[in-house]
């Protein structure tokens, strides 16, 4: 107990020199902990738009359709299917759709499409679609034909609102299927695949256009949090074991989000190292100048019989001391700054695009603040700084007392 | 003596013709100037199989009209292709679609062959440089191996073309198709070499899938006439929409 | 069996070059003694202390303290020694900057285990005996040199230790807190039987001691009895 307050004291009887280290470590600290929540709410953004815009958080498929989707491989059971999703935990919506390709045509050109088949009413409970219409109208069962084509598409082909195009297949019995079908409405989602290779018909024209009868291709879903994924994907495993069903979360599905994230944060951890490098010489070198200038104290304790384990302990504790006064101060600051700007949000919109043409969609990014992030990087804080006074609070305890004595 | 000589060295160069001549002898044997006839496509596939009854003309290099009499789901619809553009008509939506050369190396109505297969736009003499590689023997008949790599500047997607081509009247025995990676993709090979006109052709075709195994589609002449002339007003849009 | 008794001792430390601090000192010191090391600079009363003290090993022979040979005990182990059986007074800097002088009295009990309760107890009847109640919250740096060292010399013996070391004690004082450090001393070594060794070169302080240990060159001089003997 003497010795947590001599340590307490001996750190503030340099005051001047204590702040600074500790402010060092604060600033750190705080730092680090608010590029961390930025990361981690641009992260979150980019899966949540990539969720949102096209493959919901996870798919169902015929178990084999990822790897090597084919028209044939439509979802076994789809009755079954879909009461499971119905009872799935974390659900907000899902839409069963169907899946092909095909050659899109106008009079004046032609380019080859993805081609999926909604519910309107249903798909609009998973993805954003139904609002990044530009012209026109969204799907509707009661139209003739409808097609929904992205903004790059329309320029492609040049087909306007009302225009007819025609969608060439190979049907699922071999046959080539051409239907005409009317440009009801044209959308700019911000992805550029979407916006050029995707187009939306009601899935009742694209069963009759592949010869599908009632089969599916697919079901997606979309769950309350990413959360989720884990308990939902579970739930559907038991419940669909006997069915030969695939269920593939999101970051399967796409899994270059996935790849990115993890490269985004290798380099944040390698800044977060550089910073901690820095910081520690500034510890360092507080902690070596403290025992340097109390060598004849330390002196005398060993003479009054203090062991050299003893003196590194009071060492660290001073060292402790500092550290959590920067952690605390650190957290306070870092938290504060993240949450104020998680309220006030980070507007990207200035560089929105270029950073679509690379798939981010993500334009105001606000960050998150975990209490994990905050423990972990606090706790890095603490470890860095013991871990570095180690060093002197050794060369401390190993001093030899006739010769500390004599120090001036 | 002296008098075998000239007769020696004759058949010598008779026995070994260069690999451009082996190359240009074997494409003229398969088309010559024009082509008029028809023919079934049968296409094979692990989950269907259907039959495709076709009528064509060749106009070659520039000219192909190809139009589907049957099933009734695919009558009435073509491809025709003019120089480097190529059309497809649809029927069922009186529509005429323009191919983009994108599509050129897409299966052409779910067979094993391409569009650029069936239009047959690019040209085993122009297109490719030759070797020959040996010789080998299919079905008793003794063949070249030919080596036809592509040229740097032509569209052609594959790696290496192989070609057994039969020494007698430089007809294919078989055709290998190679990606760039030299993988083996598809084989063509050719038999029923029966006379039609003035030549010898085979009358029945069959591409075989390697990389997509259960995949083949068979072709087989009904009717075949060469270099007879093409009526006019054949090859162009109209025609291809016109019903019959 | 005396308190202190060192056999054939001799130390050698290097300063660029080797310096024989001491050689062949044999010497045994009772309990009850209030002595003093004398002699010039460089004669090795300093070394002797840190000997006896337990501060520093012999390069020969064995130091003896309360029967236990500490001639060849490790670092830690001397530690534990000098912590249950000797306390010391620096020539200056003994006192703590960051704790009063109550917590600097209770640096040794509560290095040892004394509970708090039992450490302030002794602390506070000590600084009654000493008449120095009144500085008990003070820090080291509100203390004048004499009131310094005469706690240095409380926190030393509040342990009840079997001797106390002393290094040239009051050569930072003025012949007044000398006497008055000096009576404390005596009075400790009388009332409470507490054993002292200290070196000095003041002679004032000499008369004081009632056995002087006169070393020169490293080596014992003869002479048991005060005389006025210059340093």
């Amino acid at each position: 107990m003497l010795f947590w307050q001599m340590a307490w004291r001996n750190v503030w009887r340099y005051r001047r020199r204590t702040l600074l280290t500790v402010l060092t470590i604060a600033l750190g600290l705080a730092f680090g902990i608010l590029m961390r929540g930025i990361g981690d709410g641009f992260h979150e953004q980019m899966v949540d738009n990539s969720v949102r815009a096209e493959i919901g958080h996870l798919q169902l498929h015929l178990r084999g359709y990822h790897r090597d989707p084919s028209l044939q491989k439509t979802l076994p059971d789809a009755t079954l299917v879909e009461q499971a999703i119905r009872q799935t935990p974390h659900l907000l919506g899902y839409s069963m759709r169907v899946l092909g390709d095909g050659l899109a045509s106008t009079a004046d050109n032609s380019a080859g499409v993805a081609v999926v088949g909604i519910v309107p009413e249903m798909e609009r409970t998973v993805t954003t679609i139904n609002r990044a219409i530009v012209a026109g109208r969204y799907l509707d069962q009661g139209m003739n034909r409808p097609i929904l084509i992205g903004e790059r598409l329309s320029q492609t082909l040049d087909a306007r609102l009302d225009d007819k195009l025609v969608l060439m297949v190979q049907a699922a019995d071999g046959s080539m299927g051409g239907q005409l079908f009317r440009v009801a409405g044209i959308f700019r989602s911000g992805s550029p695949e979407l916006d050029r290779g995707v187009v939306y018909i009601l899935r009742t024209d694209a069963q009759s256009l592949y010869s599908l009868d009632s089969r599916l291709t697919e079901a997606a879903l979309l769950l309350d949090s990413s959360e989720s994924v884990e308990p939902a994907r579970r739930f559907l495993a038991a419940r669909l074991s006997s069915a030969p069903v695939e269920i593939l979360p999101w970051y399967v599905v796409a899994p270059f989000l996935e790849q990115f994230i993890e490269l985004d944060d290798a380099f944040f951890y390698i800044i977060v190292v550089i910073l901690f490098f820095v910081i520690s010489v500034g510890i360092l070198n507080t902690v070596m100048m403290s025992v340097f200038e109390r060598v004849r104290e330390f002196g005398v304790m060993m003479a009054l019989g203090t062991r050299p384990r003893q003196v590194v302990r009071l060492v660290i504790q001073e060292a402790v001391v500092i550290s959590l006064a920067g952690a605390v101060l650190g957290s306070l600051l870092g938290s504060g700054s993240t949450l104020l700007v998680e309220s006030t949000g980070i507007d990207l919109s200035r560089w929105a695009a270029g950073a679509s043409a690379v798939g981010i969609t993500a334009t105001v990014i606000h960050p998150t603040l975990t209490f994990a992030n905050l423990a972990a990087s606090n706790l890095a804080v603490v470890l860095v700084v013991l871990l570095v006074a180690f060093y002197p609070a050794i060369r401390a305890s190993r001093l030899r007392p006739v010769e500390a004595l004599r120090h001036v | 003596m002296l008098f075998l000589l000239p007769l020696v060295i004759a058949l010598s160069a008779a026995e070994s013709p260069d690999a451009d001549t082996v190359a240009r002898q074997c494409d003229a044997a398969l088309k010559g100037k024009t082509q008029i006839g028809a023919a079934s496509m049968t296409v094979h596939t692990p989950d269907w199989e259907r039959t495709l009854e076709m009528k064509f003309w060749y106009d070659y290099p520039d000219k192909t009209l190809i139009r589907i009499t049957a099933p009734a789901k695919e009558a009435g619809s073509g491809t025709l292709r003019l120089g480097s553009n190529m059309w497809m008509y649809l029927p069922s939506v009186e529509r005429v679609i323009k191919v983009p050369p994108s599509l050129m190396l897409q299966s052409w109505m779910g067979s094993d062959f391409t569009n650029d297969d069936l239009a047959k736009e690019s040209s085993l003499p122009t297109d490719y440089t030759h070797s020959i590689d040996g010789e080998t023997t299919v079905d008793g008949d003794a063949c070249y191996r030919l080596v036809a790599i592509p040229k740097s500047n032509a569209p052609i997607v594959w790696g290496k073309l192989v070609l057994l081509v039969r020494k007698s009247d430089f007809l294919p025995r078989r055709q290998e198709y190679y990606d760039e990676h030299g993988t083996l993709e598809k084989v063509l090979s050719f038999d029923q070499i029966r006379r039609a006109g003035s030549r010898n052709y085979p009358m029945h075709w069959r591409m075989v899938s390697v990389r997509k195994p259960g995949h083949q589609t068979d072709l087989t002449f009904s009717s075949l006439e060469f270099d007879a002339p093409v009526p006019p007003g054949i090859f162009n849009q109209r025609n291809l929409e016109r019903r019959f | 069996m005396a308190l202190v008794e060192l056999s054939d001792v001799s130390k050698t430390y290097f300063d660029h070059v080797p310096v024989r601090a001491l050689s062949g000192i044999n010497l045994d010191l009772e309990r009850g003694a209030f002595a003093a090391t004398v002699g010039p600079s460089g004669s090795g009363k300093t070394t002797l202390l840190n000997l006896v003290g337990g501060l520093d090993r012999p390069d020969t022979g064995s130091v003896r303290i309360a029967g236990l040979d500490i001639s060849t005990a490790s670092p830690a182990a001397l530690a534990e020694f000098r912590l249950r059986h000797l306390g010391f007074v620096f020539q200056s800097f003994n006192l703590f900057p960051v704790l009063s002088v109550m917590e600097n009295l209770e640096f040794v009990p509560a290095l040892k285990g004394t509970p708090k309760a039992e450490r302030v107890r002794r602390a506070e009847a000590l600084l009654e005996l000493a008449g120095l109640a009144d500085l008990r919250r003070k820090r080291p740096d509100e203390l004048s040199g004499g009131q310094q060292q005469r706690v240095a010399v409380l926190r030393a013996i509040l342990p009840e230790p079997d001797l106390v070391l002393a290094d040239e004690p009051t050569a930072n004082l003025d012949s007044e807190n000398a006497t008055l450090l000096l009576d404390m001393m005596e009075r400790l070594n009388k009332e409470r039987a507490v054993t002292f060794l200290f070196s000095t070169h003041d002679p004032a302080v000499m008369r004081r001691a009632r056995r002087l240990i006169r070393l020169k060159d490293g080596r014992l001089a003869d002479g048991v009895e005060p005389d006025g003997l210059e340093p």
